[in-house]
């Protein structure tokens, strides 16, 4: 018997913060204190508080006629209007693989993260949309095989290049990226067959 | 049954969490190119594979069905619609979300918002009008919620009729037409109401013999009914003023004032007529009964919310309106001086005239001394139209619009009303 997988969708904007809280702590360990590092971090704590307010009264609904209200209560909805505007799940993820890069290479440190950001993004779609976990599930083989490209790019990245200079570890990252798209362009046949 | 489907191009383009996760993908291709780093390519393939995943063929357009539960309404009367679309995988693989945004003057009943490809909404205006019901937006989403299909369909027009005063009594004249009605004239006739006794005349029939007062005195006596008859009622609902708050101003009073003259006379198999007094002129509508003329009426009346048209002046009612020995109910707030002098025309021309004054807003309260005086002023010239109009022997009285009608208007139901030039 299948069991659906079920969250209390209160309960899911508060997964979804502590998600992008965990990529920030993820990625910024250890603290690079100085130069571009700084701004990196900054930006992605900035983002993941301003997606958990942005979550957390995403619920509350804004009227167009704001005209005749108080002032105070002009104000709040101002707030409401402005927090739901930037893009902060994307400058989360963005300023985290930055601040990820400034660090010396650690692949499988990467990877960890890329799977982070990944669930925290699906958290923060469930966290919108308000569907439950169980809607996630027929996506459970795509994510599968995106864990097994992640362990891929960990090994493309932990293998020695073959030559020294640019032109071999371009080559691997050439490599990656092609088997991400074969595998992108594959994937849409197999999901319609097993319709 | 919906109404006639319509055939809508929807608009798609990526949801915001397929935007995230593009975001995500190119961020880490980036890096992985610009660093020499592959493993920042394996991280963005999760979410470079749901992107590729979620590709599939999209229904270019779509058939929507929506169809409001009726046409008119009152106010604050809930309209039901009832939506459907139908389409290539809508409902299977594209899952449906309804939006109402309403129109101008309308609220949507509970939420505003259904999942499915057949759902149900609800919107009632809020004041009388011809109002637009808004627009419905449509949402196609696949499965995995990575592309919109957008699309909006207009809804049809409403009429929202003035929600009718609460009058369940009526005023009646004591002279009335030779026509067959509910009301009991003050002749006999073969209605039901008891009405005297008289001596028995041949011919009489026997079931109307009076047993007792034959006994106490002596000779047969017989009963005697009064007559039940009909009456003409012309409306007359001033529309030149709308003074006071939107919803309880002057305007919205006459028209849920005279709607429920409306139904209360017709209920009684009057004949209902109705004239809307306005700048640009008169609209009218000759009396006539039933269920109806009421929308009739009502529709001749909504046609006064066409704003202020400063045309031709108002000169004479219009004779056909009139038929002769008719009861006049005027809805007015008497602040058009043009407007009294026709009914004072009307006075003289032998119509029987009932006011009901509706207005209930005053000049603003300020402090400066001219200010005050003007509304002085203005008050001793309303109280000098009010007295001149029961100086030429018209009923007026004051209704807030919150008291039943039935409440002003009880000094005049108990007793029929004598009509012009018949004083006893």
């Amino acid at each position: 018997m299948k069991r659906a997988i079920r969250t209390p969708v209160s309960l899911t904007p508060v997964a979804a913060t502590l998600l992008g809280a965990a990529a920030a702590a993820w990625c910024a360990v250890p603290v690079i204190g100085k130069g571009w590092a700084g701004v990196a971090l900054f930006a992605v704590i900035g983002c993941v508080i301003g997606s958990g307010v942005r979550l957390a009264v995403a619920w509350i609904p804004l009227s167009d006629d704001t005209y005749l209200l108080p002032g105070p209560i002009r104000a709040w909805l101002t707030f409401l209007r402005v927090v739901r505007l930037p893009p902060w799940e994307e400058g989360a993820a963005v300023a985290a693989l930055a601040l990820e890069a400034l660090h010396s290479a650690r692949p499988w440190h990467t990877v960890v993260l890329g799977a982070v950001l990944t669930a925290y993004l699906l958290t923060v779609h469930l966290a919108d949309s308000g569907a439950p976990a169980s809607t996630l599930s027929p996506q459970v083989p795509v994510l599968a095989a995106g864990a097994c490209l992640l362990a891929l790019g960990a090994g493309a990245g932990m293998l020695p290049a073959i030559a020294p200079g640019p032109g071999s570890a371009l080559l691997r990252v050439v490599a990656a990226v092609a088997v991400i798209v074969a595998a992108g362009l594959v994937l849409p046949h197999i999901s319609t067959r097993r319709r | 049954m919906p109404g006639n489907p319509a055939s809508v191009a929807v608009l798609w383009r990526l949801s915001r969490h397929a935007r995230r996760l593009l975001t995500l993908g190119l961020a880490g291709i980036f890096i992985a190119t610009v660093s020499r780093r592959p493993e920042f390519a394996g991280a963005a393939a999760p979410a470079l594979l749901l992107l590729a995943a979620g590709r599939g063929s999209r229904p270019a357009e779509i058939s929507v069905a929506a169809r409001a539960s009726t046409r008119r309404a009152f106010e604050g009367e809930a309209v039901a619609l009832t939506v459907t679309a139908d389409g290539p995988g809508v409902g299977a693989e594209y899952g449906v979300r309804w939006t109402l945004h309403p129109g101008r003057g309308m609220n949507p009943v509970g939420s505003p918002s259904a999942d499915g490809p057949a759902a149900k909404l609800a919107a009632a205006p809020e004041r009388w009008g011809r109002r637009e019901l808004g627009s419905l937006e449509v949402v196609l989403r696949d499965r995995w919620r990575l592309t919109e299909g957008h699309a909006r369909v207009n809804l049809p027009r409403l009429d929202c009729y003035p929600h009718p005063a609460q009058l369940d009594t009526q005023v009646v004249l004591t002279r009335l037409p030779n026509r067959l009605g509910e009301h009991a004239a003050r002749t006999w006739g073969d209605g039901t109401e008891f009405s005297g006794v008289r001596e028995y005349v041949p011919g009489d029939r026997q079931r109307s013999i009076n047993w007792p007062a034959s006994t106490r005195r002596g000779r047969l006596q017989v009963n005697m009914f009064a007559a039940e008859r009909s009456q003409d009622v012309v409306l007359l609902a001033d529309a030149t003023s709308d003074v006071g708050e939107p919803g309880s101003s002057a305007l919205d009073l006459a028209l849920r004032g005279a709607a429920a003259a409306a139904r209360a006379y017709l209920g009684k198999r009057d004949r209902v007529g109705v004239i809307t007094y306005q700048w640009g002129g008169a609209g009218w509508l000759a009396p006539g009964l039933g269920k109806r003329q009421l929308y009739k009426i009502i529709d001749t009346m909504l046609a006064s919310d066409t704003g202020w048209a400063r045309g031709a002046a108002f000169r004479r009612l219009p004779r056909a309106a009139l038929p002769p020995g008719s009861l006049v109910i005027v809805f007015s707030p008497l602040l058009d001086q043009r407007f009294v002098e026709a009914l004072r025309d009307m006075r003289e021309r032998g119509f029987t005239i009932f006011v009901v004054d509706v207005l209930t807003a005053d000049p603003p309260v300020r402090p400066r001394v001219v200010d005050r005086l003007a509304r002085r002023v203005w008050r001793m010239e309303q109280q000098a139209i009010r007295f001149s109009l029961r100086e030429l022997g018209i009923p007026l009285v004051h209704w807030d619009g919150v008291a039943p009608l039935d409440l002003p208007l009880a000094p005049y139901t108990r007793r029929p009303l004598v009509p012009a030039g018949h004083r006893r």
